[in-house]
């Protein structure tokens, strides 16, 4: 209604734009400052260097760990998008609504769970002397290695993952117009190909948006790599803290960051491009 | 009855246009409202009778031209400033507060004390028959419940206009008439100025004094309902009417009371009086409303338009008869049952369709 | 229903009920082996003990730490409930020009990964001499949970008459008045709910991390002390309890959220 900012629309808008400005939007953009900063002494020097973009770029180990990372987190992506889907299926195609809405509420109480708790607790289960192996043994069988490895990472990030793919997954399923399914069988289409040909077209955008949510929190995870992966080799976060413990290295660690921040914006951007891509042909 | 025995204006609109980016909601508004008037403003969605309304509550500003209230310019004025009540289609009330909060509403955003507001709003619920429901939540109510809720809530603070947006859509046949009755007669109680915005012209001429007819952002005919179903000003008002036959015609040899108007299928003797001043050659669109027009078996030797019968539809003791003359002309005719039998009419019946010169009205608004 | 399959069903069902073991092993694990003796659980389990619970109950560190975890919980919740509110409130009524900048930056915050956030901010709050206090954890925290807080009251917002909020401006009210009398006691349960979990996001955010790394550290640091590996079992115990107060509030909020139009008496 009003042409010019009332008093009124600024007080209701300015303060979380300031906040977001000054506490999170400034730090970032202070982050790419101090890549070009040089450290002496221990302590930070406002400078305008690329030896930090030079020493983590031309590095093998940072572009080894960069491509593990992209492998874990892409693994990590499918494998929950494929875990859920089946569960996301049939929560929303076979639940009723009661069970629907008490089958959310489930999925979400994990958000308000620690995960720093619940990957220490995997540790325990999945140790070779652990709870698993120990139940296996008593059918004669293993100890298979499970922590410290590319299985226990995935482990956790799936745990990370499954929750938030499943009900994103839920979500645009629920959209997805009954007609056509009736429709599709109506014209003799199998079940599972109305699932393939019908259900995951029409759900398309939901479906790649709950997956590149998996990949942006895998791709960012450090607790999942460091307690059941074993941390070494490292991914790219356990790359920044470990350059930030030695010896105030702050700058080069905020290089990795750019780099990963670079990558998530460059694959969200491309997996929304596909998302909303017209479906022709 | 006449549009020039209007009482003194309250509301007066001066040329006002509104845009909304390149989109004309409102071309041009230039009219007045009197006190004490019920005017309904008419047509369909999307023609600007809605934002007329709310530039008038202070809802939109126009984009030029002068809103006067009670004499004041009040452009830009917001709607808190102005004392325009305005009653909603959705109501609107709110549904956190009870009945008796809700009336008290307006009376505590000007600062009335409690037990003022209190007395005040009992008179309303009272008024409105809605005391026993003071207490009760909005969602306890009936669709009428929260119609008289409404009112009182607009009316405590006894503003000189009250402004209605299509009030009655959302109720059902039964109750919308009663709730008429309810609004008509308050009106009239109260004395004060009701602007009354809708689509049904069963609703607005029902009600109003006078009503104003837009289309598209335009105002095509202000005038009391007689005046508008008797004389519609233009082809658009006639056709919005639903009832009426318009012809194209064209004058051409003085008569001595008039002339005569060739038109598709005929020729008929208007007086001077309907063709106003218009001359031989000139074009004229006339109509013949459909409960005007006769009916009569092909031997009778009437003269006619001869039309085959498409269609009936029936509306209680009358019915809409159809045709179509051999030009593909449609011609509606109302007549009641009896009337109808008597021609032996049914679909496929040829008939001859006539009516008396006096039937026809030019339309003032499709002259040259 | 003939294109029913029970033997299909069968196995979406048991592939539901996998899922959610999967799902929540981990957190009824971490009950267990709270109450558990051994330091490493393993089959067959240790005897039943509150070891775990003593030992934080005995642990001064953990009591201030609790308390100051309410606090900043409290602060975090209020700031981050205002700011969601201002936010909710300017996509909902305005459109200006930059407005996808004002959402973006409203609504990001969490999909950036904690490592970098915490690296960024340690940065720059240890830049402009605020590392190391509490007001330093209110910041941080403020930043994840607004668009929280943001989110449920957009939602509950778009579920408001539109015509409501000009209702009360033309009864007279101007825009405070009306932002007082309508638009908050209309979004007072989300307002409640937004205060609720945001304050249990910040709890469990904090929580275990304050516990576990000492108190003179900015929240980015303990996180990054975790990495030094100094976990102890306590971590199970400490976790339950947060779990538990965390659930506690979100039950309110539920509850809160249920029936919102029979706010008043």
């Amino acid at each position: 209604m009003m042409k010019r900012p009332s008093l009124f629309s600024l007080v209701l808008a300015m303060p979380l734009l300031v906040w977001q400005l000054a506490f999170f939007l400034f730090p970032l953009l202070f982050l790419i400052a101090i890549s070009f900063w040089t450290v002496k002494m221990f302590q930070m020097q406002p400078d305008l260097s690329f030896a930090n973009w030079q020493r983590i770029l031309t590095r093998g180990v940072f572009w080894d760990a960069y491509l593990r990372t992209m492998i874990l987190a892409t693994s990590a992506a499918v494998l929950t998008s494929a875990i859920a889907f089946p569960a996301s299926y049939a929560i929303s195609f076979k639940l009723s609504e009661r069970a629907k809405r008490w089958m959310i509420f489930v999925l979400i109480i994990p958000f308000f769970t620690s995960y720093l708790v619940r990957v220490y607790s995997w540790q325990v289960f999945l140790t070779d002397a652990g709870i698993i192996n120990a139940a296996l043994g008593h059918i004669g069988l293993g100890p298979y290695p499970m922590l410290n490895n590319t299985f226990g990472t995935l482990v956790g990030m799936v745990t990370l993952c499954l929750p938030l793919v499943i009900l994103l997954q839920t979500f645009s399923l629920n959209f997805v117009n009954r007609d056509l399914i009736e429709a599709a069988h109506n014209l003799r289409c199998g079940r599972l190909r109305t699932v393939a040909s019908v259900v995951v077209p029409s759900a398309k955008v939901g479906l790649v948006i709950a997956a590149l949510f998996a990949f942006i929190l895998s791709f960012g995870d450090f607790v999942s790599p460091l307690y059941l992966g074993g941390g070494n080799p490292p991914t790219l976060s356990i790359m920044i803290t470990d350059i930030t413990k030695s010896g105030q290295q702050w700058p080069r660690a905020a290089v990795v960051a750019i780099m990963m921040i670079a990558t998530l914006m460059t694959v969200a951007f491309a997996a929304i491009t596909y998302a909303y891509k017209e479906r022709g042909k | 009855m006449d549009a020039s025995t209007t009482p003194p204006a309250i509301v007066k609109f001066d040329n006002v246009v509104k845009k909304f980016g390149d989109f004309v909601a409102v071309e041009k508004a230039d009219f007045e409202i009197g006190q004490g008037e019920f005017m309904a403003i008419m047509g369909s969605s999307g023609c600007g009778k809605t934002t007329t309304l709310r530039m008038l509550a202070g809802l939109e500003d126009p984009t030029s031209g002068d809103i006067y209230l009670d004499g004041e310019r009040v452009n830009g004025r917001a709607t808190w400033d102005r004392d325009t009540p305005m009653v909603w289609q959705s109501l609107a009330l709110f549904p956190f507060l009870t009945v008796q909060e809700n009336v008290e509403f307006s009376l505590k955003m000007r600062g009335v004390g409690k037990a003022e507001r209190a007395k005040r709003a009992r008179k309303w619920l009272e008024k409105m028959q809605i005391t026993e429901f003071a207490d009760r939540g909005i969602n306890q109510l009936s669709g009428g419940q929260r119609q008289r809720v409404a009112l009182a809530r607009a009316l405590v603070t006894e503003p000189k206009i009250l402004l209605l947006d299509e009030p009655l859509s959302a109720l059902d046949a039964h109750l919308k008439v009663r709730m008429q009755a309810v609004l008509s007669n308050l009106q009239k109680d109260l004395g004060i100025t009701f602007v009354y915005v809708t689509h049904s012209m069963s609703e607005a001429f029902a009600m109003a004094d006078r009503v104003v007819i837009m289309s598209r952002g335009r105002i095509e005919q202000i005038g009391t309902p007689e005046e508008i179903y008797r004389a519609p000003y233009n082809r658009f008002v006639a056709e919005f009417l639903g009832s009426a036959n318009i012809f194209d015609g064209v004058v051409g040899a003085a008569t001595p009371g008039g002339h005569m108007v060739a038109y598709d299928g005929g020729e008929v003797d208007l007086p001077a009086s309907e063709l106003l001043d218009a001359k031989t050659g000139d074009k004229v669109t006339f109509m013949v409303g459909a409960e005007n027009v006769d009916l009569a078996p092909t031997d009778a030797g009437q003269d006619g338009l001869a039309a085959t019968v498409v269609g009936e539809e029936f509306l209680g003791a009358t019915a809409t008869v159809f045709l179509e003359t051999d030009d593909g002309q449609e011609l509606k005719v109302q007549k009641s049952h009896a009337e109808l039998k008597a021609v032996k009419c049914h679909a496929g019946a040829r008939l001859i369709a006539h009516w008396a010169p006096s039937a026809c009205h030019v339309l003032p608004g499709e002259k040259g | 229903m003939g294109n029913e399959n029970k033997l299909i069903n069968g196995w979406l069902m048991l592939h539901i009920a996998l899922c959610l073991t999967f799902i929540f092993a981990p957190i009824a694990g971490s009950f267990v082996f709270s109450l558990n003796s051994d330091r490493f659980p393993s089959l067959p389990l240790g005897e039943f003990s509150l070891d775990w619970y003593r030992a934080i109950w005995n642990d001064p560190l953990v009591w201030s730490g609790f308390g100051n975890t309410v606090i900043v919980g409290l602060i975090v919740a209020v700031i981050a409930t205002i700011l969601g509110f201002g936010g909710a409130y300017t996509d909902y009524r305005y459109n200006f020009f930059g407005k996808s900048f004002y959402l973006a930056l409203a609504l990001l915050p969490p999909t950036i990964p904690v490592v970098i956030m915490g690296l960024a901010m340690l940065a720059f709050l240890s830049r402009i001499q605020l590392s190391g206090s509490t007001i330093s954890v209110v910041i941080a925290h403020g930043v994840m949970c607004s668009p929280f807080a943001m989110a449920i009251i957009r939602l509950r917002l778009s579920q408001m008459d539109p015509d409501l909020e000009a209702a009360a401006w033309n009864l007279g009210g101007n825009e405070w008045a009306t932002l007082r009398h309508v638009i908050i006691p209309f979004t007072r349960p989300a307002i409640f709910a937004a205060l609720f979990i945001t304050m249990a996001v910040s709890f469990d955010e904090f929580a275990v991390a304050w516990f576990v790394s000492g108190l003179n550290e900015t929240l980015p640091v303990k996180i990054l002390g975790f990495l030094q590996g100094q976990v102890s079992p306590r971590i199970n115990a400490i976790g339950s309890l947060a779990f538990l107060s965390t659930m506690t509030l979100i039950v309110l909020a539920q509850l809160l959220l249920r029936n919102p139009n029979e706010g008043s008496k």
